[in-house]
Order: C-alpha cells, then sequence, then structure tokens
C-alpha cells in the first residue's frame, strides 16, 4: 500500500499526468510567523513556486500560506486553531517559540492533523521538527578559521537577536569550537540582529577599543555589514564568515577579484519550507518517518562563489527549492 | 541668565561624553578616538533626524506619538531605491522627491485617522505602519536594491574636516528645526497646543492644520531618514527601521523635552542621540552580555530623565 502510494507519487512527479496520488485529496498549510526581512520573503517565494506545481501536479489539493502580522506566539496559537477548524489535514508550522505553541499544537494532533515544525520548531512531542544543526554551523565556523589560520589569532563574534533559541545555538557551537581550538580568542561581541545595517552600527562602536582583528564569526545576513565598518576606518580586513546573503557574496567576490580575498559562506536555505512540505506530503501518504530530521546546511565556497552569484536573485539569498526526493533522502537519514 | 547644568539637555551631553571617555579610556591606539566620534556622529545623525520629527509630534502633548516611522522609513527607501535603480544623475534627485513625497502622503494618512476617523494616534500611525510596510513588502519582496554610487559616496563621505557628511546634513536640518519652535509661529503653536489644545484653540491657533503639518513633518523626516540609511547601508532592508521606534522617543525623552507635551528641546535630540549609540559601544567594549547591556542601557535611561526632571522641578 505504502509502496504503491510512493510509486504513483514519484510517478505523478514525473509524468505530470493529472493521476491521483494517495495524498491528491488533502489540505495543507503553511503557519508562518513573521515575514519581514529577505530570507523570509525567499522562504515564501520558495513554497508557492513549489506548491503551486504540486498542486497542479495533483499531488496535493491545496497548500496555503499564511502569515502573523506581529510575530507573536499567542497570535499563531489562534492561528493554528483556526487552521484546525477549517479542516487541513496537514500543518507546517516556522513556529515563533519553541514552547509557546505547543498546546495549540497538541489540539491540532487530537483532532487527527498532522503538524511539521521546520526552522523555528516546536517541542511537542506529537509534532515533527524538520531541524537545523545550528550548533554545528557555529563550530564549523571555527574549524574552518582554524584551517585558514593555524597560529590562531583573536576573533570578533557577531551574535543574532538576543533571546532567540537560534542565536544561543549557534553562540554554543562557537564556543564548542572555542574550546577545541584554544589558539582562538573572542576578543569582543556584538548583537548584529541578522541585519547588516544594525551589525555595521554595532561594529563600528566596538572596533575602536579592539586589537588586531584576524577572523569574525557571524550568523548570517551581518557579514557585509562587518565589512563595510572594517573598511570604514581602514583596519585591515579580517576572515568574515558570510550568510549567504547576495550582497555579501558580490563583496566577497570583488574582494577575491582585487586582493584574493578567501572566505566561506553558510546558512541554512530558504527553501527549507518547501522541504517541509514534502515531509508533510510524505507523512500524510503514510509513509514511516521520524519525529527528527535534520537539514542540510547550504554552504558556498571559494570554488562555488561564482556559480552561487549567478543563482541568487540580486539582493535576496542564496537558496534551493527541494524537490521529493531531497525530502526521501533526508527521511531516509 | 540660568545656569547650564540647569538646562533641560544638559545631562544627556553630560552622559554622552561619559560614555564616549569610557570607552576611548579602552582603545589601544590614539586613532581609536576619532574613529568612534566619526561613527557615533555617522549612526547618530539617522536617530536625530527620526528624533526631530518625533519631537514636534510629542510636544503636541499626551498621546501624539507616531509609531509608523520605521515602516515609513522603510517604503520610502525601497521605493525610492527600487526608482532609482542605481542610476546616478536627474534619478538621484527623482529617488529623493519620491521619499519625500511618501512622507507627505503618510503623514496626511496618519492625520486623516485620526482627525476624520477619531483614532488615537498611537493606534492610527501603529496600525497605518502595517499598511505602509505592508505595501514595501509587496513593491520589492524585500530585494536589496544598491544605491547609485554617489548617493552612496556622499553619505559614507567625511568631505568637511574629517566630519560625516550626514553630520553635517543633520546638523543643518537641526538649526532649521531650532529656528522653527523658538522663532517662528508655526513651532510656538505646537507648543501652545501640547500646554494645552482648548486655550490654543480659543486663543486662535488653527489646531487642525497645524496637527497635520506636524505629522506630515515627522513623516517627511523618517523618509528621508529612510533614504540616506538605505543610500549609507548599500540597499534597503524590510526591517531596516526597526530600531527607530523606540530611538526616536528616547532621543525626544533623554534630550530633556517633555513626553507631557508642551516643551521640546532641539539640542538635547543630539545628545541623546549620541549618548544612545555610545552607551552600546562602551558596554559592548566592556565584553557584557546582552542581557546585562539591556538592563544597563535601561537604568542609565531612567537615571538620567529623574537627574534632569529633578532639577528642572527645583527650579
Amino acid at each position: 500500500m505504502t509502496r504503491k502510494g510512493l510509486m504513483l507519487t514519484a510517478a505523478v512527479m514525473l509524468a505530470g499526468t493529472a493521476a491521483m496520488a494517495d495524498t491528491a485529496d488533502k489540505k495543507i498549510a503553511l503557519s508562518n510567523n513573521y515575514a519581514g526581512n529577505s530570507w523570509r520573503q525567499a522562504m515564501l517565494e520558495s513554497w508557492q513556486r513549489v506548491t503551486e506545481k504540486a498542486v497542479a501536479d495533483g499531488v496535493v489539493a491545496s497548500a496555503d500560506a499564511f502569515t502573523t502580522a506581529e510575530n507573536q506566539a499567542t497570535e499563531q496559537a489562534a492561528q493554528i486553531q483556526n487552521m484546525i477548524l477549517q479542516g487541513y489535514d496537514a500543518i507546517v508550522i516556522n513556529a515563533a517559540s519553541p514552547t509557546a505553541l505547543n498546546g495549540a499544537v497538541k489540539e491540532a494532533c487530537d483532532a487527527g492533523i498532522t503538524v511539521v515544525s521546520f526552522d523555528g520548531i516546536v517541542t511537542e512531542p506529537c509534532a515533527w521538527r524538520v531541524a537545523v544543526d545550528f550548533k554545528a554551523m557555529g563550530k564549523g565556523e571555527i574549524e574552518y578559521l582554524a584551517t585558514r589560520l593555524p597560529e590562531g589569532g583573536n576573533l570578533l563574534e557577531i551574535r543574532g537577536l538576543a533571546g532567540v533559541s537560534v542565536d544561543d545555538e549557534i553562540h554554543a557551537g562557537i564556543g564548542e569550537g572555542l574550546a577545541a581550538h584554544p589558539n582562538f580568542k573572542v576578543v569582543g561581541s556584538v548583537n548584529g540582529d541578522w541585519a547588516q545595517d544594525v551589525a555595521q552600527k554595532a561594529v563600528a562602536g566596538i572596533l575602536p577599543s579592539l586589537p588586531e582583528i584576524v577572523g569574525v564569526v557571524t550568523q548570517g545576513g551581518d557579514g557585509y555589514g562587518a565589512a563595510q565598518a572594517f573598511a570604514a576606518v581602514g583596519r585591515p580586513m579580517p576572515i568574515i564568515v558570510m550568510g549567504n546573503r547576495q550582497d555579501e557574496l558580490k563583496w566577497w567576490a570583488e574582494q577575491r577579484d582585487a586582493a584574493q580575498y578567501e572566505t566561506m559562506s553558510t546558512s541554512i536555505a530558504p527553501g527549507v519550507s518547501t522541504l517541509a512540505f514534502w515531509v508533510a506530503q510524505q507523512i500524510l501518504d503514510g509513509q514511516e518517518v521520524p519525529k527528527d530530521l535534520t537539514v542540510p546546511f547550504l554552504s558556498v565556497t571559494q570554488d562555488t562563489l561564482d556559480q552561487a552569484l549567478k543563482d541568487t536573485p540580486e539582493g535576496g539569498v542564496t537558496s534551493v527549492d527541494y524537490t521529493l526526493d531531497d525530502a526521501k533522502k533526508v527521511i531516509g537519514g | 541668565m540660568m545656569n547650564i547644568y540647569k538646562a533641560p539637555w544638559f545631562w544627556a551631553w553630560v552622559a554622552a561624553f561619559a560614555a564616549f571617555g569610557a570607552t576611548w579610556s579602552l582603545s589601544a591606539g590614539g586613532g581609536g578616538g576619532m574613529a568612534l566620534l566619526v561613527a557615533a556622529l555617522t549612526f547618530g545623525s539617522f536617530s536625530v533626524l527620526t528624533g526631530l520629527g518625533q519631537m514636534l509630534v510629542i510636544t503636541m502633548g499626551p498621546g501624539n506619538t507616531d509609531l509608523s516611522i520605521p515602516a515609513t522609513m522603510t517604503l520610502a527607501a525601497t521605493l525610492s531605491l527600487k526608482l532609482m535603480n542605481g542610476a546616478g544623475g536627474v534619478w538621484i534627485i527623482a529617488g529623493l522627491l519620491t521619499a519625500l513625497l511618501i512622507g507627505v502622503g503618510v503623514g496626511i494618512v496618519n492625520f486623516a485617522l485620526i482627525r476624520l476617523l477619531r483614532i488615537p494616534p498611537i493606534i492610527a500611525t501603529l496600525s497605518a505602519s502595517f499598511l505602509y510596510q505592508s505595501l514595501a513588502i509587496w513593491s520589492n519582496r524585500g530585494l536589496r536594491i544598491k544605491p547609485p554610487q554617489a548617493l552612496a559616496d556622499f553619505t559614507t563621505g567625511r568631505a568637511v574636516l574629517g566630519i560625516p557628511n550626514l553630520a553635517w546634513l543633520a546638523l543643518a536640518i537641526t538649526v532649521v528645526f531650532w529656528v522653527i519652535l523658538n522663532r517662528a509661529r508655526f513651532g510656538r503653536r505646537i507648543s501652545a497646543i501640547g500646554q494645552n489644545p482648548r486655550a490654543a484653540r480659543l486663543a486662535g491657533v488653527p489646531v487642525a492644520s497645524v496637527t497635520a503639518a506636524t505629522y506630515v513633518t515627522c513623516a517627511v523626516m523618517a523618509g528621508l531618514t529612510g533614504f540616506l540609511l538605505a543610500c549609507f547601508s548599500g540597499g534597503a532592508a524590510l526591517n531596516m527601521g526597526a530600531e527607530f521606534l523606540l530611538m526616536s522617543i528616547a532621543v525626544t525623552v533623554i534630550g530633556g523635552s517633555s513626553i507631557a507635551g508642551g516643551n521640546s528641546n532641539v539640542p538635547g535630540i543630539w545628545g541623546g542621540a549620541l549618548f544612545m549609540y555610545l552607551i552600546v559601544s562602551m558596554l559592548n567594549s566592556y565584553g557584557l552580555g546582552a542581557g546585562v547591556r539591556l538592563l544597563s542601557t535601561g537604568v542609565i535611561i531612567i537615571a538620567i530623565v529623574a537627574i534632569a526632571s529633578g532639577r528642572k522641578a527645583r527650579l
């Protein structure tokens, strides 16, 4: 039964015929807590692109996206309750809080609805989690710097939005990396709120009091601002780890052409929403899916920089639309 | 002739100098002070420009606050940068005019909601800001368009005496605001409304048109700031104005203007803006975590406002 469903779905994907998959009459909703930055906009566009095709191909009946206005857990909980009443079969959530939505999520599960959380995940056990190993991301940044600067040196850390769990996790990962590479020392730390202008402002304020910096560890969306702040006071440019934003990649390419500048760039692709969509579709299709899944990072290296820059929209974020096959790979571990 | 330490703006400036000294004392090289000063003047300019507009609104009395400043900045910056699309020359003028006209439009909408629909200003400007923010999202989906090179060079440049161009521009606009508030009829009328709207009306002040002009001025300042900030930081972002919601109110209050209205203070805006930048730099430089930093900022702001108002009470 399950294998037949799988094959049918695959056939639909390949042929694009009107053949019915087992999930053809299922309705999936996206509950999103925030839309006010370029990453979230790319995430919503990716969702729209992929689900429109899935609906047209008859894989699911509908896949509507809803975003709350105020980025608050109470508002999102109410939104989820509305979705329960509207009779969706699955709800895909980017949550405002890992715990505050658990009550609403439990209600949805009890009503027989499949709940898949991603990026901003929920801890309620009945829900699935498509999570990013943010700790590994922070640790990876230090490991990369260790390969480039074997003798170590002073680092500047740019953190995200204070109080958000993602910020704590990346920071903890950077801490683990530092423990493994004690020749690096973080001599300054600022909050860049994942925004170029905020990061630039904060870095410009702390730079005068800092000794020479060899590397900057970041969380994404803050690398270009940091570079501007270093350039404005004419200090030697450290290795700034970038976060896949187009302006960061463009600056990197310019520096590479002008001064053989080398760095790396890593972030979670906004298209992760589409991975969560396919995971929800697979669960509805009756597949065995583990509750905790891990999304791969999207990294750009010196070698892939030109290609990534070409594929990233002007002023946007490097992304990838996940396919059903990608989802199966992630589910298979 | 009043003693200088009794001036409402005095303590904001004292705090700004203290924060500057404390941060400078940590800097290794001698050049650190200049770099810090340049950074404070650059980023402080944005706070000054939004703060001046907010100050006019707050001066009109209790309940008057413009919460649509962040969304207006984002909308003006997004649309003007999209229009210019990186081109120089006449397009720069067109872009600037677009940003200012959006300010005018926003101000008129805000005023219409407040006056015609009788919605309290805080609710009216907050709810309207969702409209402006949605327009900004809808128009460009959050993509960052680079500013024209000439504008990027101007906003990041230091042409005269090593002082940032932005600071000169903000200073010039500040002088205009000082003249308006202290010497012109319009400014006197704003203060009169803030002190007692009923008395002002009976004295023949055209309350409606003064209120309209004030909200328009505030929104135009927000539009201008958004335009400059986007050119400075390499493009408009959807969340670019977020911190100016509280910043514009904070610099007004720290600067010695009365939150209850009727009494504004232009020099204090600069003291407040420089202080708000330097205090974060100082706490960052001393390596304090985000929690302690926010806590200390709050405590210090309360202390300054308390000291400043204590002095006034004894006058």
